[in-house]
């Protein structure tokens, strides 16, 4: 029986692999028999992270995906080891709280260049002939905070906004290469990301905010691979444009 | 920066008027003392200052003089 699920062999690009919920899917997909290229800033990290995955056929990368014009270059020489990709998770992001006045271009500019610059280069990078397979499937990670404003999270929730409204759009220009695009907007997940925001924010407004919205309780990055396993499969070969809620019930 | 001005920084941080601070001033006794204050004043100290503050560190701080030792 052929299994839609089916992940194993792809060549899967995941930046922001060695924590949280990149490090959460590179575990999952090498499981699963995916053949992964993990990208992070941290070499000792990416390290440790390839002794965990199973299977031998992975490679990683170090480097900062801030240095945008040097995402191509880096790109090719995957490329060049591993083939074109059947897709790319991008789980790398930066979430950091400033109240307006502190919200300088600098500090917005920042966040949008992880957050979102970085996606949309990937996206052009990959898409180009020759560097993808026939059916591929771009992903990337959105969140509840993209739908949802929060205080002192202006620029997050702007850069994921953007990253969702930008996924809708080349939805209609990848459709025509065969390519998926596809965002997940996760709920509140158990990350160091989550401690940071609960240490500045406090205790009582995160149960406040959060605990009683996200009725399911708090997400586990595997909750969220899983997400990227399905979109990364054949079983969601009928969904592009979109944004996979899995929120624990935060924004119903 | 002399600590006049240091103090002034705070007090925009609040959104207060010059004048208003002093350095035995209890943060605690100022409503403008709230968590968008505290969010202002991590990013304040990283930008201007070079410092980061942990919110262990925002939590002890009891007086304007507490904000202006991580000033220096």
């Amino acid at each position: 029986m052929i299994d839609a699920f089916d992940v194993s062999g792809k060549n899967i690009l995941i930046t922001g692999a060695t924590s949280g919920i990149g490090k959460a899917a590179a575990l999952e997909l090498s499981k699963a028999g995916a053949r992964l290229a993990l990208i992070s800033r941290n070499r000792e990290k990416l390290d440790t992270t390839l002794q965990e995955l199973h299977g031998f056929s992975h490679t990683v990368y170090s480097f900062d995906l801030k240095d945008i014009a040097g995402i191509e270059n880096l790109l090719k020489l995957i490329i060049s080891e591993r083939g074109a990709f059947d897709g790319f998770v991008h789980c790398a992001g930066a979430m950091q709280m400033r109240p307006i006045q502190q919200n300088t271009f600098g500090f917005i500019h920042d966040m949008m260049l992880i957050n979102f610059y970085a996606f949309m280069e990937l996206a052009r990078v990959i898409s180009k002939k020759n560097n993808h397979s026939e059916r591929a499937s771009f992903i990337g990670i959105s969140s509840v905070m993209s739908k949802k404003g929060e205080k002192s999270l202006s620029a997050y929730c702007a850069s994921k906004g953007a990253m969702d409204s930008a996924i809708r759009a080349l939805a209609k220009e990848l459709v025509m290469k065969n390519i998926r695009i596809n965002g997940i907007t996760p709920g509140y997940v158990k990350t160091r990301m989550l401690d940071e925001y609960v240490e500045l924010a406090g205790q009582d407004e995160f149960e406040k905010n959060v605990l009683t919205n996200q009725y399911l309780g708090l997400g586990d990055p595997i909750d969220i691979a899983h997400a990227i396993q399905f979109l990364l499969s054949d079983a969601s070969s009928f969904i592009t444009g979109t944004s996979l809620i899995v929120d624990g019930g935060y924004l119903s | 920066m002399t600590k006049q001005e240091k103090i002034r920084v705070i007090e925009e941080m609040m959104e207060l008027g010059e004048g208003t601070l002093e350095e035995g001033t209890v943060l605690k006794d100022l409503e403008e003392w709230n968590s968008l204050a505290k969010l202002s004043l991590i990013a304040i100290l990283d930008e201007q200052f070079g410092r980061k503050i942990s919110a262990d560190e925002i939590k002890a701080l009891k007086t304007v003089q507490d904000i202006l030792q991580y000033m220096e």
